[in-house]
């Protein structure tokens, strides 16, 4: 007799599986599982009778990856347990780390009038309408309130170079600060780069600030999104982004586009445009529901459907792009493979649940008022002070997170509690976003049988589960957006 | 191959040596030093006096006075610098470092509670605690500088604390070396042995620990014990609460092979804090030959599922490693990944290898390969060399 | 009046034997559909009973089916969510003590 056993001799005997919490959706006829984390596997639809009914035999192919993937184990097993509150833990450790974003509008002025902006002034009145250095240090105090290690401020107006010492001073006193704080600090300017003069070059470069860019796609496109005088707005920014590549370097300059309706069938161009000037990355993005874009009706204009068919063009042809040896991302699927495939929540503030207000990110508004969120601060320009949580002159930061207007929005939407999410697969790789669902439909977490946020990210992560796992190539790609 | 240990091919008669473990010294590597040294002496030479012990190659040289023995042919490369051990007589001869190999690597017991259907060194139940007093020794020895030292078994975790000595003993006579044990794990399901073993408190220490599956039914057959799954990640997931350092180990055979990717992805999911993945070619030693049927594969038939496990890991930023593979039966586009891993004493090269551009690059064969070897070992032309990876897995 | 004014615009009504099936897991399943056809449920001792009105062309035959897939994966995840509620809280437990995933039985 041999001394070995056979594989038979360590099957599991008999069938006492125990379920662990998971969750399915079906997927044209296959069945999509994902476990407590998110980690998913699809499934037969046989495969998942087996499953469903609760006869699973004592080994089977289908056994063995269940178990792989912590859907079901034997009744004495502890390591499942011990790594599902693992991965648990990891996915959570951000929300220790609130509050990380910290926005300063430090002007409210712009010399662009987009149709679908909302928020800024042309104006010169800079009384009226700029952040005052007073103003600005309570920011600061506020911002160093936070308990995050690391903390981000960025700048935003209007135009915000358009108060460049108020940037100068906050950007000093914060390195001032922080050298006693120790904590992981970075600046970022989110600007149209048409007033990008050298010294404000020279100044980011010795202070290490990011440039975060608007680029809608080709020139007409562009030009006719974001009217200025001179019509030259995708000019200058195209000049602008060259310099910021060449002074403080590729990885310090990202563009943000808006998608408006004369976008939906250029995405080949949009993206063309992206990879002429050098970016490494595009970020397909849904048209916001806030500011002008509700006032102008561009937002209805278009449906979920049309942008989706619009986000599937546009990343097949970034695989394409890629597949000729082109290395190129698109970062809202970044995010989300990021929390299909890794454990690490990256944080994206319209993909968290609890919500990213206030969480992920405070702005802090020229006039002092605090906000949950960006958007939160476009609803109050129009009138609607529901996400302002406070102002700085009165407020501390535990006033602030501990505000109703935060509290409030943040409960009632929180995915795992809301219907419909509470029992959807794709859960874990969702958000709540209350200010969205506020803007659209009146309540924090809308309604999701109708809500377009629902519709929309169901279709794209869908789409990226097909992708991965029937196309090699795409599934390479995406392991590796995930793991930068 | 070089032989690690032998019977002397002769000794002093009635000697009776008053320790096991002894440093080699010669007239060109002369120290102070007396204690625990053995010169060895050049033929003809005279014999310095003051020494435990002297080596010869030829009997006929021998020393008038103190204990000898003269090395077996297959001895005679031992050196200074070099580390030995010999029985009390002199008659059996172990070679236990060699000062010119990169990876040395110690044995200290051959007991076991596994029983892994490949095995390259199969366990043997009996008492042999003096392979730890030795490894206690040598390490007393060994120069301060010494670069680095592995140890193995055999499962070294039975000793429990004396091992924990052992690798305390270890970071302070040798502060430079990194350290690599190899072990199954499962004692550090146990989080006060993990904790234990964290006191060690040595950054260059390295745990290496195999998984043969990502669910417990596969890994258990493969290591025939029933628990060990479940032992062994919970010993992973302690050693990485407590911030050790560790290596997973996946030896790729019959069994194994197919499940590849789905070990890469457990890994990838639920060890990530892992520093990194070894993923090694099977060594046609010990139980791999009784169990040749259910264990041989031959590699070329694999490459899909190290492809995808490859990616899944290194995609992932897991450094990911491929041991033991000979490059022209491995995708071009692993070849970043493959290490030159086989020790330099097992290490082996064809008649193929010859007119081969890689060969440098090249791990090439275990010496039990004789035994069964894919039939589709060959020479690369230059030109498959040169070009590069048509895919890119990241690096 | 063409065929397709006429389906939609007719209720259909649904029967699900109140043994196997919870108001609850109807209610859920009603809910996902809210966008394309309104679900009216009547409760009973032997029987649910759902009438189906189209919200706008949806085809409701077609619907009818997908709600009764629906109802009975609605009535699967209420009877996942009820077996590993436990588990799930175990875990949380685990995830967010202070000892952190190491098992207390294995602190010697």
């Amino acid at each position: 007799m041999s001394r070995f056993r056979g594989a038979e001799a360590f099957a599991a005997s008999g069938d006492d599986w125990q379920l662990l919490p998971f969750r399915f959706e079906r997927l044209n006829g296959r069945v999509l599982v994902t476990n407590m984390v998110g980690e998913h596997l699809v499934l037969s639809g046989e495969d998942f009778e087996v499953l469903a009914t609760g006869e699973l035999p004592a080994d089977s192919d289908l056994v063995r990856r269940l178990r792989a993937k912590q859907v079901i184990k034997r009744s004495g097993e502890r390591a499942p347990l011990s790594l599902l509150a693992l991965k648990a833990r990891t996915r959570h450790a951000r929300l220790a780390e609130s509050t990380g974003l910290h926005i300063f509008v430090v002007s409210l002025r712009c010399e662009h009038s987009c149709p679908y902006c909302q928020v800024s002034r042309q104006s010169e009145d800079r009384d009226r309408y700029d952040m005052t250095l007073a103003t600005a240090e309570r920011g600061l105090d506020m911002t160093f309130r936070s308990p995050s290690r690391s903390l981000k401020i960025e700048f935003q107006g209007g135009e915000p170079l358009l108060n460049f010492g108020l940037i100068e001073e906050v950007v000093r006193q914060a390195e001032v600060r922080n050298r006693d704080e120790g904590r992981d600090l970075g600046f970022v300017i989110a600007s149209n780069l048409a007033l990008l003069s050298d010294e404000v070059l020279d100044f980011c470069a010795r202070h290490n600030i990011h440039i975060s860019t608007s680029l809608d796609g080709p020139a007409d496109l562009h030009n006719r999104n974001r009217p200025r005088p001179g019509r030259d707005s995708w000019e200058r920014a195209v000049d602008g982004i060259r310099r910021v590549r060449e002074t403080l370097g590729v990885d310090h300059i990202s563009a943000l586009m808006t998608t408006t309706k004369r976008s939906l069938d250029r995405v080949r161009d949009i993206i063309d445009t992206y990879v002429d000037l050098g970016l490494r990355g595009i970020f397909l993005r849904p048209l916001s529901p806030y500011g002008f874009a509700i006032k102008t009706k561009s937002y209805s204009a278009y449906d979920a459907e049309r942008w989706i068919d619009f986000y599937r063009e546009g990343l097949g042809y970034i695989l394409e792009l890629n597949r000729q040896g082109l290395d190129l991302t698109e970062y809202f699927s970044t995010v989300i493979l990021r929390k299909m495939l890794t454990n690490v929540e990256p944080g994206y503030v319209d993909l968290m649940s609890p919500a990213g207000i206030g969480i992920g990110a405070l702005v802090y508004n020229y006039d002092g008022s605090v906000y949950a969120s960006d958007e939160g601060r476009m609803l109050a320009e129009m009138g609607d002070e529901t996400f302002r949580l406070g102002h700085l002159e009165v407020d501390t930061y535990e006033s602030i997170m501990t505000s109703e207007a935060l509290l409030a929005p943040l409960e009632e939407s929180f995915a795992l509690s809301a219907p419909m999410c509470s029992d959807c697969a794709f859960e874990t790789y969702c958000g709540s976003d209350p200010v969205y669902h506020y803007a659209t439909s009146g309540d924090f977490l809308g309604r999701k049988s109708e809500s377009d946020f629902c519709r929309r990210n169901m279709a794209i992560f869908k789409h990226l589960i097909d992708l991965y796992e029937n196309d090699e190539f795409a599934r390479r790609t995406f392991l590796s957006w995930a793991g930068r | 191959m070089i032989s690690l240990r032998g019977r002397a091919s002769d000794f002093g008669p009635g000697q009776h040596l008053d320790r096991a473990v002894w440093m080699v010294v010669d007239r060109d590597r002369l120290t102070p030093q007396r204690h625990g040294r053995a010169y060895k002496l050049r033929d003809c030479e005279e014999a310095p006096p003051g020494f435990g012990l002297y080596l010869v190659d030829d009997a006929r040289f021998a020393p008038r006075d103190g204990a000898w023995i003269a090395l077996p042919p297959l001895l005679r490369y031992v050196a200074a610098g070099d580390v030995i051990s010999a029985s009390e007589s002199g008659e059996h001869v172990r070679v236990l470092w060699r000062a010119g190999s990169p990876n040395n690597s110690v044995l200290l017991t051959e007991r076991c509670d596994h029983y892994c259907l490949m095995c390259s060194q199969p366990p043997k139940e009996r008492d042999d605690d003096w392979l730890l007093d030795n490894a206690a020794e040598l390490i007393r020895l060994l120069p301060t500088s010494t670069p680095g030292i592995g140890f193995t078994g055999g499962e070294p975790t039975i000793y429990g604390e004396r091992l924990i000595e052992l690798l305390r003993l270890c970071r302070n006579l040798l502060p430079d070396a990194g350290v690599h044990v190899l072990s199954n794990g499962r004692r550090f399901a146990n989080f006060g042995f993990a904790r234990s073993w964290a006191s060690v408190d040595n950054p260059r220490m390295m745990v290496g620990i195999p998984l043969y599956g990502a669910e417990p039914a596969l890994h258990d057959y493969v290591v025939q014990s029933e628990g060990a799954f479940e032992d062994t990640v919970r010993g992973i997931v302690n050693l990485g609460e407590v911030g050790q350092r560790i290596e997973i180990r996946v030896v790729i055979h019959q069994q194994t092979a197919p499940a590849l990717p789905e070990i890469a992805e457990y890994i990838a999911r639920n060890l990530p804090f892992v520093e990194q993945v070894a993923l090694m070619g099977l060594e046609m030693m010990g139980f791999a030959r009784a169990n040749v049927k259910d264990v041989w594969i031959d590699p070329l038939d694999y490459q899909p599922e190290l492809r995808e496990a490859v990616s899944l890991l290194a995609l992932r930023r897991v450094r990911t490693m491929i041991y033991n593979h000979q490059l022209c039966l491995l995708d071009r586009e692993l070849w970043p990944f493959a290490v030159r891993s086989i020790s330099d004493w097992k290490n082996e090269y064809h008649a193929e290898c010859t007119d081969c551009s890689a060969r440098d690059r090249c791990g090439g064969f275990f010496f039990s390969a004789k035994y069964k070897v894919s039939e589709s070992i060959r020479a690369i032309p230059a030109a498959e060399t040169q070009a590069p990876a048509l895919l890119s897995l990241g690096r | 009046m063409d065929a397709n004014e006429q389906k939609s615009d007719r209720p259909t009504e649904v029967r699900f034997a109140a043994s196997t099936t919870s108001v609850d897991a109807i209610q859920r399943a009603a809910y996902r559909f809210g966008d394309r056809f309104s679900v009216e449920l009547l409760p009973g001792v032997d029987e649910h009973i759902c009438i189906l009105r189209s919200r706008d062309d949806a085809d409701l035959d077609e619907e009818t089916e997908n709600f009764r897939v629906e109802v009975l994966d609605q009535t699967l995840r209420v009877r996942i969510r009820k077996e590993t509620e436990p588990i799930r809280t175990m875990i949380l437990a685990k995830a967010f003590s202070r000892t952190g995933v190491v098992d207390p039985q294995d602190l010697d």
